[in-house]
């Protein structure tokens, strides 16, 4: 007997256990996880900035989680600080930028930590990710040597103020859309650290003035950096539309003259020998003498 | 008897006249007080727009909640909407030795602007110049030809050619007389025969368009298309504004579109960034109808060393249909 | 000038009989089943018709052509013939000018049904571009209506008078306002140097007009690159089709006027016959034009001019095209040629074919040039391949030409459709002649 309800008694324990527990997974159930997709670049004497892409599994397919507030944390050490937020738009990105990294701190290597937390909605659940990275230098000038224009770029470790040698470099115009690449797809830096690419002739630019960029694609330590060189080494763009001439396919205030005048006296001398005859219609009706 | 007949039309002429305008002035007076109290009124309440979540859901949303997009301010976004960008001129190089059928550039076209007709503004032909030459698959946007007989023969101004080399639609000017479409020797033009059918979805993201006055501009024609108008393929100016590329150049699978400024000389189809002038000497770029003087701003590239037979494109070739109406 | 009573009773307005009557209900019937389905692809679009992306004009557009090519009638009889001193001309000239004036009216009118939004016609006027063909299309039509108008106007001023006299007792109203109508007319010498003066200055501008009008129209598909259409013989090709159309119209109508109001005594069979001869120069010079545009081609046998050939001579629109062609020019043509052909009731029914020819002609030069674009037609349904019009359009086109037909009912029930005074003038004129030759 006594068995027989302590029996009892644990089942319905287990079961009452169970079913408490099961409401508490079906309400975290509801709501899908998160993933973050974050990449950090550096605009070298301006802007660093993260790009974080938030997205969700649902139903073995990628979603965009738009509308997710973000907020972005410095972490040294054991402590926290928090830099600000940012809210991801329709397609799940969002961009936090960062003025200086001064206002941030590296820990002891010198590398930067920085912790992206969601802290969840009505459909998602929670999540994090850490980005951590270190500070690179790309010092980029134009060189011209005999009359031939290149581009020299310098990658440096910041903190440690070395020359990292071996590392992959893209040299590009600013272009719309897309940039366009200058010399080889791969650069590779010397010892020194440094790579140095021929400026093709002949590349149009505004005023001939061409934006460079030297570029650290997507390091594991360094994130993307990213130097800009302007150069007046392009050939001026010359407006060939023909928007301000007089033509045939013109908006009305620039028809060709041929056009405006010699149909308007035309239709002036006619209509006017229909007035004229109109008016004589009115004088046969006013002259009713005999 | 004749005067007191007089005088008394004159009198109810008087009066009436008198009458008249009072009733005028007051009830352009009445008309404009109450516009502005439903000004008034709108602003007050708070604007509700209806807005579709990520998993599918309409809700609606105080307009003021609505966090604006961020847009890329990187270049000159102001400049008069009839004269379009300043320092650019877009051209579109059209790779035929890529070219599949795959028909997602067309797809994603019909997508973004929401086309209902029967008629699609990106067309993928089945060309075969004679039948001991090979055939191939040409797909063909507008020209956006720099001598433009459509915009010649438009009598109220309703397609203009702008500074940027886009030829645009305004469809709030367009009459219907449809002189533009027999103009065009490459048949790109379409015509609204009937009111234009949006399935729900489409509706929802048109309205939520409207709320916002950036999208009424002729940028935006053919979003939504108007019944007794005429629409074609844009060059996707709303896309170029926010530094993207057009909708049927990321949508191709095989890289067949370049798009880009031939003032800087590059064209790029998403991946591949080159020099326009190099593309089109190495690889014998060409127009459409040259001959007959359009200057069109899309240049083709020869169907050459093909990589994938024509035939596997026939899969998709559908010759009485070009726009999936189940889409929506 | 005294007018006798007899020919002022032969000549003036009569009163319709049971035909009549019929005949303009059955009008104002079809008028207003036109209207109703106008109103209805209004409200729908212009999905009513069988218009598509590629036969983007129809039967609307060469409606329009017809009726424009039907107007210059008015210059050709009134203007050219006056030019060349063909004084057979009087009888008929106010018959031309009746049609012309419908068919210019009804031209303006039908345009506007083509367009996809009526509710923006003032564009047409406020943002104007004077490169568009179609606005000089807005610019000319307008103008000839005024001249035609004008054409018509003058010369009724004495048969206004003439007539307000005639109808003083029996219709008093009627006489009021042909009375108003006659700008107090009385045969003064300064009014008549004036109206004579005017005539001839109007008679005049006809000419450049008119061949401005056709020409004009000519180049709404001349200025364009669609093969058939960009050819540069159209101008003259127009104008030369125009006479064909307005001259058949011409015998058409004077034949049923004729008899209606028993006029044999004025139209003759002489008119006929002058008309007849007049009929067959159009038509010859219409036929040079015509073998210019579809034979000589197949000389070169340009790829798209063969296929577009190809398409009249062997395709869909085969049959209309041998109709046209053959009972549309050649036969009139050779009827035409022989006396015998020339009699008022041949004539009558060699007028109808011409004038129904010259219609289809007009959908022959209009569609078949679309059905065949440079780029392949794919991509469409099936139905876009081929064009018939539907429903709405035949009843709104019909609806427009028992409109025209109306006006010129309603012109000669209460116009006098033979000058009045200047009958009289000329009978003065003969009897003189006969008594001075005595």
């Amino acid at each position: 007997m006594l068995i027989n309800r302590s029996v009892f008694l644990a089942l319905v324990g287990c079961f009452l256990y169970t079913v408490m527990f099961n409401s508490v997974y079906a309400q975290q159930d509801e709501k899908n996880t998160v993933r973050f997709k974050a990449y950090y670049t550096k605009i070298m004497d301006s802007i660093s900035y993260f790009n974080v892409t938030v997205f969700s599994r649902i139903d073995k397919e990628n979603v965009d989680v738009a509308n997710a507030e973000l907020t972005f944390y410095n972490e040294v050490g054991d402590e926290e600080f928090e830099l600000g937020t940012a809210k991801t738009n329709m397609n799940g990105e969002c961009k936090f930028v960062l003025d200086n990294l001064n206002k941030i701190k590296p820990d002891s290597t010198n590398t930067y930590n920085i912790n992206i937390k969601f802290k969840g909605n009505d459909a998602f659940k929670r999540a994090s990710k850490s980005l951590s990275f270190k500070d690179a230098t790309i010092l980029a000038k134009l060189i011209t040597k005999d009359s031939i224009n290149y581009i020299s770029g310098t990658l440096k470790d910041t903190s440690t103020d070395s020359v990292l040698s071996d590392r992959l470099l893209n040299v590009q115009v600013q272009r719309l859309f897309r940039n366009l690449r200058i010399g080889e797809e791969f650069n590779t830096t010397d010892e020194d650290g440094t790579i140095i690419v021929p400026v093709e002739e002949g590349i149009p630019g505004v005023d001939g003035i061409l934006t460079f960029e030297v570029v650290l694609q997507d390091s594991e330590d360094y994130g993307t950096v990213r130097a800009l060189v302007k150069a007046p080494i392009g050939t001026p763009i010359k407006d060939e539309s023909t928007f301000d001439e007089r033509t045939m396919w013109s908006p009305r205030n620039k028809t060709p003259l041929f056009l405006l005048i010699f149909p308007n006296l035309l239709i002036l001398g006619i209509w006017g020998i229909i007035v004229y005859l109109i008016i004589n219609l009115f004088k046969i009706s006013k002259s009713k003498i005999q | 008897m004749e005067d007191n007949t007089k005088n008394s039309r004159r009198k109810f002429l008087d009066k009436g006249l008198k009458i008249g305008i009072a009733t005028a002035i007051g009830s352009i007076g009445l008309s404009k007080i109450t516009g502005k109290l439903n000004a008034k009124n709108e602003k007050a309440s708070g604007e509700k727009m209806e807005l579709m979540t990520t998993d599918g859901t309409i809700i609606e949303v105080d307009a003021s909640e609505v966090m604006e997009v961020q847009h890329s301010h990187d270049h000159d976004t102001k400049y008069n909407l009839r004269e379009g960008m300043p320092n650019r001129k877009f051209v579109m190089v059209i790779d035929l030795a890529k070219c599949k059928n795959a028909l997602k550039c067309q797809q994603a076209c019909n997508k973004h602007h929401y086309i209902t007709g029967e008629h699609a503004w990106l067309k993928v032909y089945k060309m075969q110049e004679e039948e001991d030459t090979a055939p191939y698959w040409m797909p063909t946007t507008c020209m956006h030809c720099d001598h433009p007989a459509c915009v010649t023969v438009c009598p109220v101004d309703a397609t203009f050619k702008r500074r940027d080399g886009l030829v645009l639609i305004d469809n709030d000017r367009c009459i219907g007389c449809r002189f533009c479409m027999a103009a065009c020797p490459y048949s790109t033009r379409v015509f609204n025969w009937k009111e234009p059918e949006y399935g729900e979805e489409a509706e929802v993201m048109l309205n939520m368009h409207h709320a916002d006055e950036k999208y009424n501009s002729i940028e935006y024609t053919g979003m939504p298309s108007k019944i007794g108008t005429v629409d074609k393929c844009d060059f996707c100016p709303h896309m170029i504004h926010k530094n993207e590329l057009p909708h049927c150049v990321t949508a191709c699978p095989n890289g067949v579109f370049y798009f880009g400024d031939k003032y800087e000389d590059t064209v790029t189809n998403g991946a591949e960034t080159l020099r326009l002038s190099k593309l089109l000497k190495d690889k014998n770029g060409y127009r459409l109808m040259e001959g007959l003087g359009t200057k069109p701003s899309v240049f083709y590239l020869p169907p050459v060393d093909r990589l994938v037979d024509f035939e596997e494109g026939l899969n998709f070739y559908t010759n009485y249909n070009s726009v999936n109406k189940s889409e929506y | 000038m005294e007018v006798s009573k007899k020919l002022v009773n032969d000549l003036a307005p009569q009163k319709f009989g049971k035909k009549g009557v019929i005949w303009t209900t059955s009008l104002i019937i079809i008028s207003i089943a036109g209207i109703i389905a106008y109103i209805d692809q209004v409200r729908k679009g212009q999905i009513v018709t069988n218009m598509n992306d590629y036969a983007l004009w129809g039967i609307y557009i060469s409606n329009f052509v017809f009726f424009v090519a039907t107007s210059f009638v008015g210059a050709v009889t009134v203007a050219i013939l006056r030019l060349t001193k063909n004084s057979w001309r009087t009888p008929i000239v106010r018959i031309a000018e009746i049609i012309s004036v419908a068919a210019i009216i009804m031209a303006g009118i039908t345009i506007m049904i083509d367009m996809g939004r009526p509710d923006r016609l003032l564009n047409l006027f406020i943002h104007a571009r004077m490169q568009s063909p179609i606005t000089w299309d807005v610019i000319i039509i307008p103008t000839s209506i005024a001249v035609c108008l004008l054409l018509l106007y003058f010369p009724l001023l004495p048969d206004f008078a003439i007539l307000k006299n005639y109808f003083s007792e029996t219709k008093p109203k009627l006489s009021k306002w042909y009375g108003k109508l006659s700008m107090n007319w009385t045969g003064s010498e300064k009014q008549k140097s004036i109206q004579l003066k005017s005539i001839h200055i109007v008679a005049l501008l006809t000419i450049p007009v008119g061949f401005m009008l056709q020409t004009v129209d000519a180049w709404l598909f001349s200025t364009l690159f669609r093969v058939g259409w960009d050819s540069t013989n159209l101008g003259a090709y127009f104008i030369s089709g125009a006479a064909v159309a307005g001259i058949g119209a011409l015998v058409a109508v004077i034949y049923i006027v004729r008899r209606a109001n028993h006029l044999e005594e004025y139209i003759t069979e002489f008119h006929f016959d002058k008309l007849g001869k007049f009929l067959v120069l159009v038509c010859l010079i219409y036929l040079y034009f015509n073998i210019n545009e579809y034979v000589i081609p197949e000389f070169t046998s340009k790829k798209e001019e063969l296929t577009h050939l190809n398409h009249l001579y062997s395709g869909q629109f085969a049959p209309l095209f041998w109709f046209v062609n053959i009972g549309g020019l050649i036969i009139p043509i050779i009827v035409l040629l022989f006396k015998k052909g020339r009699k008022p009731l041949t004539m009558f029914f060699i007028a109808l074919l011409v004038v129904v020819g010259s219609w289809w002609k007009r959908f022959l030069i209009v569609t078949p040039t679309l059905l065949l674009p440079f780029l392949p037609v794919q991509g469409v349904p099936e139905s876009w391949h081929h064009y018939f019009p539907s429903f709405h359009e035949w009843i709104i086109t019909l609806a427009t030409l028992a409109m025209a037909l109306l006006i010129i009912t309603v012109l000669v029930r209460y116009l006098p459709v033979i000058p009045i005074q200047r009958t009289a003038d000329e009978q003065e004129l003969l009897k003189k002649e006969e008594k001075s030759n005595q």
